[in-house]
């Protein structure tokens, strides 16, 4: 239950009710939100429970959201939160566009790419060093130093670097090669021991969704992070399986909208891995801006024939430049702003 | 003009004036007039069909141009 107090509430007010309510035995979590204290009840609340607070003078609104979210369920802010990733802003009225190849290849491969990815105007370099594969024989990643040549190229170019963590024993070579956000992908959404790990990192973690997984177990996974002390999350749809087979998998954005209402938190949309056809991204990428998108993360390789990963569903760097264009019209369309490419 | 239509031009002019925001504050990040300016006008009108006029579309352009010259960070600095 997300209990939201009136808006200049004393603190003393405030931590009254917090131990009255943690007198009955209820864990009381307190929103970050500095206009207002809101306060979620964690577990199972007493039947008439939000009755009687709704009674009292100090709280303006006791409500349940779906399921048991709280942390990032939209009551718990009075706006919809922006995310820091270095030094872009994500969320809060202006569109990003993210951008790299699917696995780094090399360094000067991965290097070349994102002097590309920042002349286009993109705004974070993505790059895998851990790749999921679904066949154990398929390129795996260059590990540690795919991350080490990933940084060294958004050092290069002045651009925050995103790329995949699967496992949490791989944590410390993440932070001490200082990825600026942690990608958890589709397969690893529910992995819960992996989430908790990563929450404690301090570190903004960008959380795709499931490929059969529903909106409301992919935003239970986010309250994990959030739960955990993940104070900076991003969610990005990816595509879900279905019946379907003229595309790789099914972007769902009809759920862009409704997110909007369930969470605060930033929605992104990888339309690169639902489609797995790199000509109908760009549609794509338009279409999940104008369905309210915060930005796109899309795959780009100078030569996608020869990508050792995901090839079919690469953009070539011209391809990016007007994707970026286009974004930049679909925003200002929907009344935002591409966010202001990094300078250096 | 019937209700619709209005709200449909107040729409089109709100996003107009949207995307000329949106070009002034990417010609803030700029640091330079573009020499190629001139050309990629002159490539619009080339390429434009609609009922516009390209007289019309022209000034409008010239326009656009007077106006935004103080966005560029030379022009700032």
């Amino acid at each position: 239950m997300i209990v939201r107090l009136v808006a200049g509430t004393t603190e003393e007010v405030v931590r009254a009710l917090q131990e009255s309510l943690e007198k009955d035995g209820l864990r009381v979590l307190r929103s970050r939100e500095r206009s207002r204290p809101i306060l979620a009840l964690a577990g199972q609340t007493p039947k008439g429970l939000a009755e009687s607070l709704a009674k009292l003078s100090e709280v303006e609104s006791a409500s349940k959201p779906m399921g048991e979210l709280l942390l990032v369920a939209r009551a718990m802010r009075e706006l919809h939160s922006v995310v820091d990733v270095g030094n872009v802003r994500v969320g809060g009225g202006t569109v990003v566009v993210i951008a790299g190849p699917c696995s780094v290849e090399g360094r000067e491969h991965v290097l070349s790419v994102a002097r590309q990815v920042k002349a286009a105007g993109a705004h974070l370099l993505r790059g895998g060093a851990f790749k999921p594969r679904t066949s154990p024989y398929q390129f795996q990643g260059f590990g540690v130093e795919g991350l080490r040549q990933l940084k060294d190229a958004g050092l290069a170019t002045n651009l925050p670097v995103v790329s995949e963590i699967m496992d949490a024993s791989d944590l410390p070579a993440f932070v001490e090669h200082d990825i600026d956000c942690l990608q958890v992908g589709a397969r690893n959404m529910q992995n819960f021991s992996l989430l908790k790990a990563i929450a404690r990192a301090g570190r903004p973690v960008l959380l795709k969704r499931g490929l059969a997984a529903t909106v409301e177990e992919w935003l239970h996974a986010a309250e994990y992070l959030a739960e955990g002390g993940c104070e900076r999350i991003l969610l990005c749809e990816r595509g879900i399986r279905t019946y379907e087979k003229a595309t790789r998998n099914t972007l769902d954005l009809t759920v862009l909208p409704l997110m909007r209402e369930w969470t605060h938190l930033p929605l992104l949309v990888d339309p690169a891995h639902a489609a797995g056809i790199a000509r109908i991204i760009p549609p794509l990428s338009r279409a999940a801006i104008a369905a309210g998108a915060d930005g796109v993360a899309v795959e780009v390789h100078e030569n996608p024939a020869e990508a050792r990963s995901d090839g079919p569903q690469a953009l070539l760097p011209a391809e990016l430049v007007n994707l970026v264009a286009e974004s930049r019209v679909m925003a200002a369309a929907t009344g935002r702003s591409l966010h202001a490419a990094s300078r250096g | 003009m019937n209700p619709a239509q209005r709200h449909q031009l107040r729409h089109l002019d709100g996003a107009i004036l949207a995307m000329l925001d949106e070009r002034a504050r990417l010609l803030s990040q700029t640091s330079a007039t573009d020499p190629l300016r001139g050309a990629a006008v002159d490539d619009i009108l080339r390429r434009h069909s609609g009922p516009f006029s390209a007289e019309g579309v022209a000034e409008v352009f010239a326009v656009i141009d007077r106006h935004s010259a103080q966005f560029s960070l030379e022009e700032q600095s």
